[in-house]
This record gives C-alpha cells, sequence and structure tokens, in this order.
C-alpha cells in the first residue's frame, strides 16, 4: 500500500522526528561515547582519536561540493561499506568523514579514497582552508545575486593547496551566501564571499494584482520603501505600488511577498567580501565579519576577480600572521589601516558604516598608524 | 464567559474572510480570543489547516495563513497539495 | 546524449576540487531532469542572473515546514525542472549515517525526485533538491512509512534543531549534544511542524566553547558546554609537549615552520586572562580567573581536560544581519546542568519563558534576539527570572538614561503641584 490521493488522511502518519542517532554511528564511536581520552591530526585530514580503553578510531575527512547526487553518495556508501563498517557522517562543513577501528583499515580507505579521482579530497583538518560553507545561488534560489556552487567550487579549486595542507596560522573559514539574507550565516567567517544586488526591484504593473497582495508587499520591506500607490495599465487606474529607491537597501524580501517586484540585474548584482569573523570563544571572543570590499562584478564561469583577492589575503595573512591567530585577531592586531595597505585593498566610503548602530566602529581615539592611505597628509 | 472552542474557530474563519489581507501572521489571529494564550490560538488555527478550513502560505523563512479560496498565487501553484 | 550545451558550465569540471557539474552530468544518466538543471544554470551564467521563482503553498498536508516551493521561470525551456521544490529531511544527530538508511533515502529520492541533494543545509537537514508537487504526497509517505523518518523545519517555525558531534567523538563536549537534541527535536516535533512563532527560532548544541555547530552566531537559542570545576591537568603530559615528544594542537601545525613548541609563548602568553604560569616544571592555573575559551585545552589536548564538573552555558538571540544588523547570542544563563536524568527538564523550562513572551510581545517576522534589542535586556532578564548579574553586560551602560519603574522610587510618581507651589514661587 502507498500514498492515495483520493483518502490523503487515511493511514498518513506524521510527527516521527529524524531517525534515532543511536541506530547511525560506528561500532567504535558506539563504544567509546563519552569515553575518549585524547586526539590527534596524524595526517592532513586524518584524525585519531583513542579511547579510555585503547580503543582507536581513525577518521577521514573529505572535501565534497555538498551539491550532490544520489550517485555522489552511493559511491560514499560503497566506501563505507568496504572499510568502515556500514557507516559514515558529514560535518557542519559539508565534508564527509570515513571512520576506521584500525590503522591498516584506514591505509586501505585512503588508498580507495585516492583512486577514485578528484571525487574525495583529504584534508580540511587544523591550520587549513576547509571547505566552504554556502548556499543555493543560481542552482535553486529565488533571490540570489550571484550564484554559490560555482564560486566555491573556483576559490576551492584556487586554494587546493590549503585544504591538504596545515601550513596556516589557524583555521580559516570561508563562507559564502548568495544575497544578504545570509542563509548562510556567512556573518561570523574568516572570509565571506557575499552575494548583493544594487538596483532597487522593478514594478510589473500589468502582474502585480493577480500575483500580489498589495499590503503584503508594503509590510515585507524592512525599511519601509514600498508604499501603497496607484498607477494607469491599458487605461484603466488599479492599484499598486511605488518604491522609495533612496531607502532601499536591496534585500529582496519585497521580491519572496511579491513576484511582481523582481530586483536581480546582470550588472546590478556582484560579490562584496567580508574578513576577520569568527564563532569560537577561543583566545578572543566571537567577531563578525567586516565589509572590505564592497562589490566586484559577477563574472562566471570563474570568477577570477573573487579568487585572486582571496588568495592575496590569504598569502599576506599567512606570511604575516602569528601561530593560532585568526585572520580578525590578526587585523586588530597590527590594525584594520594596516590590514588594507598591507592587503592592498583600496580603501573606500562603503567600508565607513552609516546603517545602524555605525558609531559602534568608528575610530574615537587620536591614537593610528601611518599608512599608504595617510600619505596625502604627511608626504 | 469564556469562549468555546467551536467559537474561536469561528472568530478565526471569520477574521480570515473578512481581513483586507487575505494572507494573516498568526499574531493576528491573538485578539479572537484574547483569553487564550497565544499557543492555544496556534493550535486551533493548525487544526483549522487540517481540516482545510485555513491554509498555509511560506516565504520559507516565514508562514502566514489564509482561507483556501482567498489566496493568490503563482500560475505554477495549483492550490492543492 | 547532453540536451543542452553548456560551455560555460564545463569550464567548472576543471581543477582539483569535486566538480558539482560532473556529478549532475553523471546523474544525467538516470534523471533527466539533471539536463534541464545544467540548461537553465548555463543559461543564468550567461545571463548572471536566477530563473527560478519562488512558490508559497506547497507543502505536506497539515505541516507548515520542511517544503520550500520553487519553479522555473523558463519552464518551457527546461521542462524537468518546471517544479523544483526543497524537501528538508530531519537529520540524525551529529549527522552520523548507516550506509543502510543512506541508500534507502538515495532509493527514494531517485524514484521521486531530481536525484539532486546538499549533504547538508545551512539549517543541518539533509536536503532534496527538485520535487515536483505531485511527488510531495507520495514521497512523504514513504518517508514516514517505509524509512520511518519525517521532514524537518522551515518558515515560522522550530527549526531542525541541530548539534555538534559531542560526546560521540570529542573528548571535550561537556554534555551529550546528541541526545539533546534529539530528545528536544521529538518534545517538539508540532513545533518543527507546524507555525507557533512570529518568526523563525532554532536551537543550537555545542559541546564546548570551540562551539562547532556556530550556536552563538546563528541560533536563537545557543547551548554550549562548559564546566564549573578546576580544567584537569596530567603534569607528566604537559612535560610530554614541552619536550616536543606530543604534537601542540593535536598537530594541527604540522606543516608550518613553527619551530619548537614553547609552553610560555604559544598557552601562557595567549591565556585571555592570564591565568596560567610556570612553577619550576610544573604548569598552574588559577582557575578562579579563567573564563574556560578552550584555547590551552586545545594546545595540549593530552595535558588538559575540561573539568569535571560540566555543564552548558545559555546564550540567547543570534541572527544573520536582517534587519537590525547581525548579533551574536547574549549569555543569559551562565550555567545549567544538562542531563537526561531530568529529562532536561530545566532546559525545557527556559526555552518555554522564552517562548511565552516572544509569542506575545514579539513582532511578525522579528527573532527573539530583535525583541530583546528592542524591549530590553532587563526586561528580557526578568522574563527569564533570574537577577542581574555583571555577567551580562561586557560593562556597564554608559549613560544615564534609566527607565526607572515607579515602585522603585520612595513616595511613587503622584504628587501634589499645589504642595509644591507653597514652597516654591512660580
Amino acid at each position: 500500500m502507498g500514498y492515495d490521493p483520493k483518502n490523503p488522511m487515511e493511514g498518513r502518519i506524521t510527527d516521527l522526528g529524524p531517525h534515532p542517532y543511536t541506530d547511525m554511528m560506528p561500532p567504535v564511536i558506539m563504544a567509546n561515547k563519552g569515553k575518549w581520552d585524547y586526539h590527534e591530526i596524524v595526517a592532513p585530514g586524518v584524525l585519531l582519536h583513542v579511547g579510555d580503553s585503547g580503543d582507536t578510531c581513525y577518521t577521514v575527512r573529505i572535501g565534497s561540493p555538498r551539491l550532490i547526487s544520489i550517485e555522489h553518495v552511493r559511491e560514499m556508501c560503497d566506501i563505507a561499506d568496504a572499510h568502515c563498517e556500514g557507516f559514515m557522517r558529514f560535518t557542519t562543513r559539508n565534508n564527509a568523514e570515513f571512520m576506521a577501528d584500525s590503522k591498516e583499515k584506514c591505509d586501505a580507505l585512503i588508498e580507495d579514497l585516492k583512486s577514485r579521482g578528484t571525487k574525495f579530497p583529504i584534508g580540511g583538518t587544523g591550520a587549513c582552508v576547509t571547505n566552504i560553507v554556502h548556499t543555493q545561488g543560481w542552482v535553486h534560489c529565488h533571490t540570489p545575486a550571484t550564484d554559490a556552487s560555482g564560486p566555491v567550487k573556483c576559490v576551492m579549486d584556487d586554494l587546493f593547496e590549503y585544504f591538504g595542507s596545515m601550513s596556516l596560522p589557524a583555521q580559516v573559514r570561508i563562507a559564502l551566501a548568495c544575497c544578504l539574507n545570509m542563509c548562510g550565516a556567512v556573518h561570523a567567517s574568516d572570509i565571506a564571499i557575499l552575494g548583493i544586488h544594487r538596483k532597487p526591484p522593478m514594478i510589473d504593473h500589468k502582474r502585480i494584482t493577480g500575483v500580489c497582495e498589495l499590503p503584503l508587499a508594503v509590510a515585507s520591506c524592512p525599511l519601509g520603501a514600498v508604499k501603497p500607490a496607484k498607477t494607469e495599465v491599458d487605461g484603466k487606474e488599479i492599484k499598486t505600488v511605488k518604491v522609495n529607491a533612496e531607502r532601499c537597501m536591496f534585500c529582496g524580501n519585497c521580491y519572496t511577498m511579491c513576484p511582481a517586484m523582481p530586483l536581480a540585474d546582470p550588472e546590478g548584482d556582484g560579490i562584496a567580501i567580508l574578513v576577520g569573523g569568527k564563532v569560537s570563544n577561543r583566545i578572543s571572543a566571537p567577531k563578525f565579519s567586516k565589509l572590505i570590499i564592497p562589490f566586484l562584478p559577477n563574472t562566471p564561469p570563474r570568477w577570477p576577480e573573487v579568487t585572486e583577492v582571496i588568495r592575496r589575503i590569504l598569502e599576506v595573512y599567512a606570511k604575516d600572521a602569528r601561530k593560532y591567530e585568526r585572520i580578525g585577531e590578526w587585523a586588530e592586531r597590527i590594525s584594520w589601516e594596516k590590514f588594507f595597505e598591507k592587503c592592498d585593498i583600496p580603501f573606500t566610503d562603503k567600508s565607513i558604516d552609516d546603517y545602524r548602530l555605525a558609531y559602534d566602529t568608528w575610530h574615537t581615539t587620536a591614537q593610528f598608524k601611518y599608512t599608504n592611505a595617510t600619505d596625502a597628509y604627511t608626504k | 464567559m469564556a469562549m468555546s472552542l467551536e467559537e474561536v474557530e469561528a472568530a478565526i474563519i471569520a477574521k480570515a474572510n473578512k481581513s483586507p489581507k487575505p494572507q494573516l501572521y498568526i499574531k493576528d489571529f491573538y485578539k479572537c480570543d484574547s483569553e487564550r494564550k497565544p499557543r492555544e490560538i496556534k493550535n486551533i488555527a493548525n487544526k483549522l489547516v487540517t481540516k482545510g478550513e485555513l491554509m498555509f502560505w511560506s516565504s520559507g523563512s516565514t508562514t502566514m495563513y489564509a482561507r483556501p479560496d482567498r489566496i493568490k498565487n503563482e500560475e505554477g501553484d495549483s492550490g492543492v497539495n | 546524449m547532453p540536451k543542452h550545451d553548456t560551455p560555460m558550465l564545463d569550464e567548472l569540471e576543471k581543477g582539483p576540487w569535486p566538480s558539482f557539474v560532473s556529478d549532475l552530468k553523471r546523474q544525467a544518466e538516470t534523471h533527466d531532469e539533471c539536463w534541464d538543471i545544467l540548461g537553465q544554470m548555463e543559461m543564468s551564467y550567461r545571463d548572471k542572473i536566477t530563473h527560478w521563482k519562488h512558490g508559497g503553498i506547497v507543502g505536506v498536508f497539515g505541516y507548515g515546514g520542511g517544503i520550500v516551493g520553487r519553479y522555473s521561470d523558463m519552464p518551457k525551456e527546461f521542462p524537468g525542472v518546471e517544479h523544483f521544490h526543497t524537501v528538508r529531511v530531519a537529520q540524525p544527530s551529529g549527522m552520523y549515517y548507516s550506509t543502510k538508511n543512506l541508500r534507502d533515502l538515495m532509493d527514494l529520492w531517485g524514484k521521486y525526485g531530481s536525484g539532486m541533494t546538499n549533504f547538508h543545509g545551512s539549517t543541518g537537514d539533509l536536503i532534496f533538491l527538485g520535487c515536483r508537487t505531485e511527488a510531495l504526497e507520495p514521497l512523504f509517505w514513504d518517508l514516514t512509512h517505509d524509512l520511518k523518518q519525517d521532514l524537518g523545519g522551515s518558515g515560522s517555525n522550530l527549526r531542525t534543531p541541530s548539534c555538534c558531534l559531542g560526546e560521540s567523538r570529542c573528548e571535550w563536549s561537556c554534555y551529550d549534544t546528541q541526545d539533546i537534541c534529539y530528545a528536544l527535536t521529538m518534545h517538539y516535533q508540532d513545533e518543527v511542524h507546524r507555525p507557533a512563532f512570529p518568526y523563525k527560532f532554532k536551537f543550537k548544541f555545542s559541546g564546548c566553547a570551540n562551539d562547532c555547530v556556530a550556536a552563538i552566531a546563528r541560533s536563537d537559542f545557543a547551548v554550549i558546554g562548559t564546566w564549573k570545576d578546576d580544567i584537569q591537568m596530567d603534569q607528566a603530559a604537559v612535560k610530554e609537549y614541552m619536550a616536543g615528544n606530543y604534537p601542540s594542537n593535536a598537530g594541527a601545525h604540522a606543516d608550518g615552520d613553527w619551530g619548537a613548541f614553547d609552553i610560555q609563548k604559544e598557552v601562557i602568553d595567549l591565556c585571555p586572562t592570564e591565568c596560567m604560569w610556570m612553577e619550576g616544571d610544573e604548569l598552574k592555573i588559577d582557575n578562579s580567573e579563567c573564563t574556560r575559551c578552550m584555547h590551552c585545552i586545545n594546545v595540549m589536548p593530552r595535558a588538559l581536560r575540561p573539568g569535571k564538573e560540566k555543564g552548558a552555558t545559555i546564550c540567547i538571540g543570534a541572527k544573520a544581519p536582517i534587519l537590525d544588523g547581525a548579533q551574536f547570542a547574549t549569555l543569559v544563563i551562565p550555567f545549567a546542568k544538562v542531563s537526561k536524568d531530568n529529562n532536561y527538564e530545566n532546559i525545557i523550562d527556559y526555552i518555554e519563558l522564552i517562548w511565552d513572551w516572544w509569542m506575545e510581545v514579539g513582532k511578525n517576522r522579528e527573532r527573539v534576539g530583535e525583541t530583546i534589542q528592542r524591549i530590553g535586556l532587563p526586561t528580557f532578564l526578568s522574563v527569564m527570572e533570574v537577577d542581574p548579574i555583571p555577567q551580562h553586560v561586557r560593562e556597564p551602560r554608559s549613560n544615564p538614561y534609566i527607565f526607572w519603574k515607579e515602585e522603585e522610587v520612595p513616595g511613587g510618581w503622584e504628587r501634589d503641584v499645589d504642595e509644591f507651589r507653597r514652597k516654591h514661587a512660580a
């Protein structure tokens, strides 16, 4: 028996919740849960956990594009069946992990992974660039200002050497959100790639009556920039909305409520870069990412402007920062003015906050550093 | 006199019929019986969805309620699920 | 045979990182709609603009979440993606899977959908990407009947709670993140599936202050493991680190040219509270000054461990920037026991205090962190039935604009102006 559209409520089951996690863990994890003694990263992408019992668990971490096919998942299942007693897991950063309970099994697992071309790169541990947390972009979203999977692929291709090694001062977490609603919550990442729109919504007066509830479109605007209005369509007066373009923050919320207000645009849309955020409480408190580049154009298929600037920041950081220092901690130590100079990034008024609570970020001290930006005053 | 469950249901349906905006937030129904806690109103409104009296509309991040015959759609949505 | 030419996307088959384009092409062999995904995406690459439309009313009957409606705006060119709804499937705690379950899920999705997935979505759910409206109910039927699994949350629901892997494979976890995540997800199934709030609400559970699940940045209710006694120390292991016999930071810096491990420079000098020092060859910690940031423990995992009296700090109100700017979660409960012995009743009590208040006073589409900002942290603390303590602020306020309450001022606010005038000429 299956679903019967004539009797949709017949035999319906609801509110089952997720599969119990206790059925999903490999034996070595089940046996040692809560009783782990210590861990070590024995090679890039390979973790060793040792239990109080002396049991060992070798974990091999691999990168994944997150957007993956059922065939790809089935191939991972084949690997887990061959080496890991039929279990695997995923990380919060879209990596996948295979766990084996002995060094021999781990070696065979690694050999197997390496034999499968570029599908399963090993890495993502320690002081590395691990996988990029990202959103849907042009593959699925209705409000994106850029693609997600494509720029992620380009950045990871470019920084690939840092995924499979641990040579950086600390871990570098990169995230991408394809519009400023930030489903990817990039606001606390070492490097954030953020899609932004720069043109206010258009209004399709011919369609708005048919597809929109005007009060909802008006209420959807966070800044009250959408107002009721009247216009003429085919000689008839209709109710519609107007947009106060000066108040628009280009979030696209109106478009979600009202499909007659599209705002995406090939020239208007692009990418902003933010840096210096972190989530962990380690040493310093969590930090927000700061906007350092207000706009880079969308240049599919390889987004060279984006990959170039990210590599530049990463390399300056790698050379200049102290061991354990995250990008934000480094920038604060050397000062943000030095950050812009060292990374050779032009400072613009767009990096000066003029939104709410802006004053918090202004420089209210006579202490500063002379950099190339002050040359106009000193030279 | 406290309102009966049926009375609250009727008040919610009346509100969804009469409101100038066809799609309503849950908060718009709180006043249908101000003696009941928001959670009770929410439970009653959600029950009305399973009875076919209301339906959900979701932006993905927010969810609203509407009478099935008052909801406006993109042509892709058939209006039934 | 390719249905559409994709010269731009083909460029994304180059390079060492796994290619989603190659993967889509592989899947297209059995799922023709993958050609239309590629075709429509190629069009987006050419036009630099999306070709998706939102759909608001698709879902499975009676659930207000779990499905997000999506349609192509070029359905004639790309009929395979005319309907392309997202299905959120609640993930197991810690994102462990048996291959049996994964294969069942993939078979199910191969039968009803496009064959493309996300492992995982931003909230934590497993995502099936691209389902036709008429396939949603049969998919849900098989998911619940055959796989005994369920959808996750979206919209104004409790979003699918998520956690770090916790005690399952981490010696630092201060409570069983997986268990509370599962227990509360089950306890609140109604709130996960049916809208309940002014806006979304998220729980996230991290086992320690490293916060691998980004609870403090991304959840309305962040439970972050901590302890209240002393860091456990093994002086013999400290010596092994100092002698270079154990890799510092568990080997995380192995490929850098950082020289020999220097406990003074790498641990003691980096401690944010300066509460560590060496006495002879013994490491000392003034635990009363420690803020439990995890740095020293991260650097010397075989020598240092969280204390034995473990629990969690609860921080409330994080969110991404829309609308008033990003917020991290604010510390409200410094320490709470997190134990299945009481079925997490103390945690549930905190959650319901927040919900009862927020459902009443929160505006439509206002995250609880914004409600707290709008109404004030002092009011929120009284809602939570906790006394204000210095730990609730980074520093005391610098303006004197206190909203005194009448009952706090002797004699109240009612005064007789005639009485006043008798002593003060106008």
